[in-house]
């Protein structure tokens, strides 16, 4: 029904429409846009409207449903106000069918794609077959990467895909620039690629990769005033949860603070903001009950809340859930449950993950950071003891999670929660358990640390956590501070 | 080495069999000879001794004479050192580099230490390789792959012990590993642990001590897709994969069997391994065997990861559980134990002849014989009897009015059984057989039969025995104030009638005060009449309780601590503990006997690509028409090209149509010459003579059924879509047609095979097996046990070694392919049929080939009867034959001509694994000394001594009485290795009990678990929240959130072409073919477990933690798979 009023238009202006096209067309983002750009741009001598016929370039698509699910509820607390401009919280459309993987993808190709749109002329793949161009020809594409493989001579060869298509493109070990470039692909990141055709039309050899990335922006930005500070993987509950630095540094936000030095900083502390595992959580990985000090995960968040409950009146909280909360583990995180949440103070203002939250002018993106376990697995260079370098390549590609099907589990929302379109003065990441800090093209780059010692797991696999250190921001200048307890 | 010793009947047997296989030789060669076949000739090679296998498993020559020279003063594991050392040397094989020689030296060890019988010599290690030290030395690498595990830890350990004693020999280094390699090995096997399972895990510093000691670089090839996080891209280190060969070698080869390699290494005088020591006085494990010499503790290993539907029969040693009956039927022994077949009634039908069950002690598994000779379970009905059901007939009967199972009887397991697992003999439960021998020692003469209560008083009276086991009740399992209570109880209440011969006590009353449980407990049988409770034979029960004859108390106080000590100063006899240790079980896997399939099912390995669709239905290859352009029947293969040597036509063929044998055409892929040789000359690369091309299938179709004289009516007529093998040779089309026809399917390697579990039989009767008497003289059986003639069908037989009896289904699918292979003969190769079978009584005496799973040398074998039960019973020798125990495995028979006329090395997967479970050689007869070495642990006595069981009391090591015992080690090198064996316990029928068992007959997963849990509910032995919780937490939950995140992460497929994608294409179609593509991972599939986990949660009251695991992922499903937006629309959005 909906297809066919969709399509009805094209049907009135004197077209046909071949299976394929309709269902491209149909899947869209925004069909009627899309429909009225092909009216406008299609060849007069076409009859019949196929895939080749669809042409993206200079299709403008006019996004109504950019923000995937905006609520902008602002605190009632008006010296720290807060609002929350994208979370999936009560908008999970998700139900499990196979359509709803394909839309998730192009929802992500169609909003990436855009940014590069601008630098680079792609044309879709479908056109690139059949029609022999002249080899030698420099033409470009904007695709999600499908497949990496490396040729026996040493080559790199990247199969791209579009809503139209596929096509293969060769990284040239020859081409030492190119070739180190396209070391930072991985699976399912969406890039601009130009170069020239092989003499058979089968193949793209690179000179040009475009990541989406950040505008090249001055560093004046007009901030708020006071601090933040960001915390994540509390891991209360679990054996190796450090009790005491904890408590240190809940006396520090009490501003009780023997040390002066901390005492002054706690006075302009206005958010504090957390972006996940909280708690250690029940039946995360086998054999937890033997490292779990609180065995009962209501126990766990009452604990949690008794500390949080604590903090003065006049700091903001958000907070985020992770893999070890209580929501389920698909990404993007629903924040948590009704139960939970009454646990603490009314004024706890609780998120989603990932979330944009809006501190008195100050764009926060909280992303708990389980692709990170994804980029240092699948981009050389990258460790765990540097976050900040994984956090880095979040916004390079402006997609928080790139990579599908590896350890991060996803849910197929109609959006793409974990693309980066508003650009955030702030990302904090969590997860890793180790620190880092980074400025970047006017954003600050926030990895949080972790409450928890070393656990078996992270001793065996090479993991050396840097816990209780918390960086602090001064929200007019954004420059951190890192303090120890 | 040399001859086989045997007596002359024995020889005449083995002549007997040896003659007819060499028959079957000629008749195959015949066939064969004609070309229509990859090899003129018949590719099984026969192998008389292991020297012989050995050499014709690994191909190095001159193997088997060096075998046999060392063997003759060496014992097998020295000699395979020595052996592994003159190759490496040189003075054996011939090779053109050092690392060839220390590989083929490596192997052939490996091959001699698994008896020439399992693939891991030839599958278990890729590759031998030479690195470079940081100081420019070389080492040594062992490239270990996944079927190593088939060689068995000690073998395992052997093998890098062989690389550092040919290392020494050639002078090469010892490996010197880096610091973050040590840690990658710590890192990679604690993963691997959690992918699959091994048998022992050592320590992070053991690992650490083995990686920085170990004088050979333990590598191997990657098995899992599972990557490590930590110790990434390492230099020396190729693969980020874990490496699952290298884990098994190191964990369940070096770590675990520490102790025999320090034996070997001590013997061989060789340095460096010092460390073992460290290893072996530094470990954990000493402190455990501290504990178990002093007290045999409850052990719960059994009890880990329970499966929904497999019930547990027993917690670890809870009273109820199996009572220990030391013996040995002749359907037992060899990880093989016995219960009552009326047990097997009684909980439920779970347990059937062949099923598994995983035991507490004293092995870990055991597969389950029917054995009626010993005690079967004590029942509570729902009128209130207690009683103990020992026929089968009697527990059909009375199975649905059993309220409760409070003891579930006996299990009768052999010392071998003991001695194999070097598991301290457990103190034996007082039986007759004991009880018979301690009269006769003190009496001198034979103990009579079933004594009543006057009898047995008077024999305690008189001769100071111990009380005769039938009046022996479990007094060990109550308290003192029960005893009291009971005592008092009967004295006040209980009223003596029929002469003393019956106690009546008041039901209710009894039942009130909690009497009648303490009857229960200790096993005293009663029947309720007129509310009344009813004791049979009470006498002895009443003196044990200290009362008079009047049933007045004679006691104030209770003399000891211990209630048997009570009893005995009480009574003024000697009682014995009746059931001092019980043993826990639960099932293992079902038993099976069913045809061996691939899935899906060929008939023939013919490739016919795409164009039979996902059925590969034959028929439809042959009507293809790939456009509408193109022949109908002309399809797109991936095939070998052969070509004819005198008129050089090509075809794919193995007769070309001027009748000469073809031979496969190669040529090199790289420069596309045609070379006749496997490696190109010119660019080394490894010839083929596969290419795809068109090929009229059709006229190949129709041409085969012309050929055979068959008329095209098959239903169903199935090939493959792709070869598997090198060359992709494919079968001649005729074999399938015929095979269809007597609805057969082939397996890998073009053979037919039928699957069973193994159970050990050593004595057969001709009326048990469908046979006669009259038959098993025409088979070479001349006499009983008792060296009386044979005449009638119910005499029993010592069982000849290569005699197998099979099940019935089992005879059904041999007789269709005993048709097969006539039709086979008389119309593809136009000889004379062979078998001329009718019914499966004709075919008795048939020739088969034994073959277990991971191994690659059969076992000759031939067909002496049937049973209605699902297994494969066979000597136990036969078993060890093939590496088998008897603890639940399964493995094949084959008819031995299918395996000579069909077997082709030419239709073997080219991959790792491929030549397992392939009969790449042939054990004709069997050696004793040659089998497996845990068969000779089998005692084959027909009663234990006295002094056995006495000491059992002790907690004795099996090891003190090994001289004592009549085990086959002893009679080793003597006729006496096959003849003369004794069981301890008959059984009337092999066949005795459920023919299926429970598990396989009821229906979904869920059905399967509610009878496992009131299974549980039934059994005294078993606590049913307990079995509640393990199977959430082992099974469903694990199950429930593996499907979780495989959803969130899964792969899509097309319906079309079977295309896969990691991730859902963008164009949403499938962008190879245009075809619909769906999920791999479906909601049904996530939630399948979710509701029954919920119910069975808050039914049985599992832990808090498990009750929340459950609730988080129902709330995580619930997210995933419901629309928010929707989900608020209620019932009251529409009123």
């Amino acid at each position: 029904m909906q297809e066919m009023s969709l399509l009805s238009d094209l049907l009135e202006a004197g077209y046909q429409v071949s299976p394929q096209a309709a269902e491209l067309i149909t899947s869209h983002n925004n069909p009627r846009a899309l429909i009225n750009h092909i009216l406008g741009s299609v060849d007069d001598s076409v009859f019949v409207i196929d895939v080749e016929d669809i042409d993206f370039t200079g299709f403008e698509e006019v996004r109504e449903a950019e923000i995937p699910c905006k609520e902008s509820v602002a605190n009632t607390n008006s010296a720290n106000p807060i609002s929350v401009l994208c979370d999936i919280t009560d908008c999970s459309t998700c139900v499990g069918e196979y359509m709803e993987f394909v839309q998730y993808f192009r929802n992500r190709y169609s909003r990436l794609s855009e940014m590069i749109r601008g630098r680079v002329n792609a044309r879709p793949m479908e056109s690139l077959k059949g029609n022999r161009r002249v080899p030698g020809d420099e033409i470009s594409i904007i695709g999600m990467v499908s497949e990496i493989k490396n040729t026996s001579n040493g080559h790199r060869l990247v199969r791209f895909e579009d809503p139209t298509g596929s096509f293969q493109v060769l990284f040239s070990m020859n081409d030492k620039d190119i070739y180190e470039q396209s070391n930072k692909l991985v699976l399912d990141d969406v890039v601009g690629v130009s170069g020239n055709l092989t003499n058979d039309g089968k193949l793209l050899i690179a000179k040009k990769l475009v990541f989406p990335d950040l505008p090249n922006m001055g560093l004046s930005k007009n901030g708020s005033q006071g601090k933040a500070l960001f915390i994540s993987d509390v891991h209360i509950g679990s054996n190796t949860f450090l009790q005491e630095q904890w408590e240190d540094f809940m006396t520090f936000v009490k501003r009780q603070s023997e040390n002066p030095e901390l005492n002054k900083i706690a006075q302009q502390l206005r958010y504090i903001v957390v972006a996940g595992d909280i708690v250690d959580g029940v039946g995360i990985y086998p054999g937890q009950e033997e490292e779990l000090t609180i065995p009962d995960i209501y126990d766990q968040y009452e604990e949690v809340a008794h500390y949080f409950n604590q903090i003065p009146s006049d700091i903001t909280v958000v907070i985020g859930p992770g893999n070890h909360d209580a929501v389920r583990q698909a990404e993007p995180q629903p924040t948590f449950p009704e139960r939970i949440r009454k646990m603490f103070d009314p004024r706890i203002k609780f998120v989603g993950n990932p979330a944009l939250v809006d501190l008195d002018g100050v764009l926060v993106l909280m992303y708990h950071g389980r692709s990170i376990d994804d980029f240092v697995a699948s981009i050389q260079g990258l460790s765990y003891s540097e976050p900040e370098k994984a956090m880095l390549e979040m916004v390079k590609r402006r997609h928080l999670s790139p990579t599908y099907g590896s350890r991060v589990s996803i849910a197929p929302e109609k959006t793409d929660h974990f693309v980066i379109d508003h650009i955030p003065d702030i990302l904090h990441c969590g997860h890793v358990h180790t620190v880092g800090v980074k400025q970047y093209r006017g954003t600050l780059l926030i990895n949080s640390g972790t409450w928890q010692d070393q656990t078996e797991f992270q001793k065996r696999v090479n993991v050396v956590p840097e816990p209780a250190r918390v960086p602090v921001v001064d929200l007019a200048t954004f420059q951190p501070t890192m303090l120890q307890f | 080495m040399g001859d086989i010793v045997v007596s002359e009947t024995m020889q005449k047997y083995f002549d007997l069999m040896e003659g007819v296989l060499h028959n079957e030789i000629e008749i195959a060669n015949r066939a064969r000879s004609q070309g229509k076949d990859p090899k003129p000739e018949t590719e099984i090679p026969l192998a008389k001794d292991l020297a012989d296998r050995v050499e014709n498993l690994i191909g190095v020559e001159g193997v088997a004479g060096r075998i046999r020279e060392l063997e003759t003063d060496l014992s097998r594991e020295e000699a395979a050192l020595a052996l592994g050392k003159d190759i490496a040397a040189g003075n054996v094989g011939n090779f053109d580099t050092k690392r060839e020689a220390i590989e083929s030296a490596i192997r052939v060890a490996i091959a001699m230490l698994t008896e020439g019988v399992v693939a891991a010599p030839i599958e278990g290690i890729d590759r031998v390789d030479l690195g470079k030290n940081d100081d420019g030395t070389e080492y040594i690498k062992i490239y270990y792959a996944g079927p190593i595990r088939s060689a068995g830890g000690t073998a395992q350990a052997l093998s890098v012990l062989v690389g550092d004693y040919v290392r020494r020999g050639i002078g090469v280094d010892r490996y010197k590993p880096r610091k973050e390699e040590v840690e990658r090995y710590v890192e990679e096997i604690l993963l691997y642990r959690q992918i699959a399972t091994l048998q022992y895990m050592p320590s992070e510093d053991e690992i650490r001590l083995i990686v920085d000691n170990c004088p050979i670089c333990i590598d191997g090839e990657p098995t899992e897709q599972e990557e490590v996080e930590g110790y990434r891209n390492l230099d020396r280190i190729e693969t980020n994969r874990v490496r699952g060969g290298m884990a098994l070698v190191l964990a369940e080869g070096l770590a675990l069997k520490a102790p025999k390699v320090q034996k070997h290494v001590n013997k061989l005088k060789i340095d460096g391994w010092e460390w073992l020591d460290t290893f072996i006085s530094g470990g954990s494990s000493d402190e455990e065997d501290k504990d178990e010499k002093t007290k045999v503790k409850p052990k719960d290993k059994y009890m880990r990861d329970l499966i929904a539907g497999r019930p547990v029969f027993s917690h670890p040693s809870r009273p109820g559980g199996f009572r220990l009956r030391y013996g040995r039927s002749r359907n037992t022994s060899f990880a093989a134990s016995g219960i009552n077949p009326a047990g097997m009634v009684i909980m439920d039908n779970f347990i059937v002849a062949g099923t598994q069950l995983k035991i507490e002690r004293p092995g870990k598994a055991a597969g389950m014989a029917p054995v009626d000779s010993i005690e079967g379970p004590t029942v509570r009905l729902y009128n209130g009897d207690v009683l103990r059901i020992d026929d089968e007939k009697t527990a059909i009967e009375l199975h649905s009015q059993v309220e409760t199972i409070i003891d579930i009887g006996e299990i009768l397991i052999n010392y071998g059984d003991f001695l194999e697992n070097n598991h301290p003999l457990i103190p034996a439960s007082y039986c007759v057989e004991w009880w018979a021998q301690e009269y006769l020692k003190k009496t001198g003469r034979i103990a009579p039969e079933n004594p009543n209560q006057h009898e047995v008083m008077d024999i305690c009276n008189n001769y100071n025995l111990p009380l005769h086991p039938d009046y022996t009740y479990t007094w060990h399992d109550i308290e003192r104030e029960e005893f009291v209570k009971l005592a008092d109880f009967i004295a006040k209440n209980g009223i003596k009638e029929d002469q003393g011969n019956r106690l009546l006590l008041p039901e209710g009353k009894a039942k009130e005060q909690g009497i009648k449980t303490i009857l229960e407990k200790l096993l005293v049988l009663h029947r309720i009449y007129d509310s009344k409770i009813a004791i049979d034979n009470p006498l002895p029960f009443i003196n044990c309780l200290g009362l008079g004859e009047d049933l007045k108390k004679q006691w104030e106080e209770l003399p000891c601590e211990d209630i048997l000590g009570c009893v005995i100063r009480l009574s003024g006899w000697t009682v014995r503990e009746k059931a001092p240790m019980r043993i826990g079980a639960r099932m293992g896997r079902p038993e099976k006997a069913n045809r061996r399939k691939m899935s899906p099912a060929p008939h023939v390995l013919f490739p016919i690509g795409e164009s039979g669709g996902n059925t590969r239905m034959l028929s439809s290859a042959a009507s293809y028409k790939a456009n509408n352009n193109s022949k109908v029947g002309e399809i797109k293969i991936e095939i070998g090209n052969r070509i004819c040597p005198s008129c050089g036509m090509e075809t794919h063929e193995f007769r070309c149509e001027c009748g000469t044998h073809t031979i496969p055409k190669l040529f090199c892929p790289r420069c596309g010459r045609a070379v006749n040789k496997d490696i190109c000359p010119k660019c080394k690369a490894a010839t083929s003579c596969v290419t795809a091309h068109n090929i009229n299938f059709k006229t190949v179709y129709d041409r085969a059924f012309e050929r055979l004289g068959e008329r095209n009516k098959l239903e169903s007529f199935k090939g493959v879509k792709r070869m598997m093998s090198k060359h992709m040779t494919p079968e001649p089309l005729e074999k399938g047609i015929l095979r269809a026809k007597h609805d057969l399917f082939t397996f890998k390697d073009g053979t037919v095979r039928y699957d069973m579990s193994d159970l050990p039989l050593t004595h057969i009767r001709a009326d048990e097996l469908g046979t006669t008497a009259e038959k098993l003289l025409e088979m070479g059986y001349e006499t009983d046990i008792h060296g009386n003639k044979l005449e009638r069908d119910d005499q029993v037989v010592t069982l000849k070694v290569q005699d197998l009896v099979v099940s019935r289904g089992a005879a059904e699918y041999i007789l269709q392919t005993t048709k097969y292979i006539d039709d086979l003969l008389v119309k593809y190769y136009g000889l004379e049929p062979y078998y001329k079978a009718e019914t499966i009584e004709d075919i008795i005496g048939v020739m088969l080939i034994g073959l277990a799973p991971h191994t690659s040398a059969g076992v000759l074998g031939r067909l002496v009867g049937f049973t209605k039960s699902s297994v494969g019973y066979a000597h136990p020798f036969f078993h060890a034959a093939k590496r088998r125990n008897c603890d639940g495995d399964e493995d094949c028979v084959m008819l031995l001509m299918d395996g000579l006329i069909n077997f082709s090395h030419e239709y073997l997967p080219d991959k790792r694994g491929g030549k397992m479970d392939a009969p790449l050689v042939l054990t004709t007869r069997i050696d004793p000394s040659e089998v497996d070495k845990e068969a000779h642990n089998i005692d084959v006595c027909s009663s234990y001594p006295l002094e056995f069981y006495e000491t059992t009391l002790n907690y004795t090591n099996p090891k003190e009485l090994e001289e004592t015992m009549d085990l086959v080690s002893s009679r080793l090198g003597t006729p006496a290795q096959f003849d003369g064996f004794m069981f301890t316990h008959d059984t009337s029928d092999i066949a005795a009990g459920p023919v299926k068992s429970a598990y396989k007959t009821l229906g979904s997963m869920v059905e399967k678990m509610d009878a496992q849990l009131s299974l549980a509910e039934k059994i005294r032995a078993v606590d049913v929240a307990d079995v509640a919780e393990r199977v959430l937490v082992s099974h469903f939950l694990p199950d429930l959130f593996g499907n979780l995140r495989a959803f969130s992460r899964q792969g899509m497929r097309c319906v079309k072409c079977g295309g896969k994608f990691r991730r859902a294409p963008l164009t949403g179609t499938c962008p190879h073919c245009g075809g619909r593509v769906i999920l791999t991972v479906h909601e049904g599939a996530v939630k399948k477990y979710l509701e029954v986990s919920l119910k069975v949660a808050k039914k049985y009251n599992v832990s808090s933690y498990t009750q929340q695991r459950i609730e988080l992922i129902g709330y995580d499903i619930e997210s995933l798979f419901k629309n928010d937006k929707s989900k608020q629309m209620g019932l009251a959005d529409y009123m």
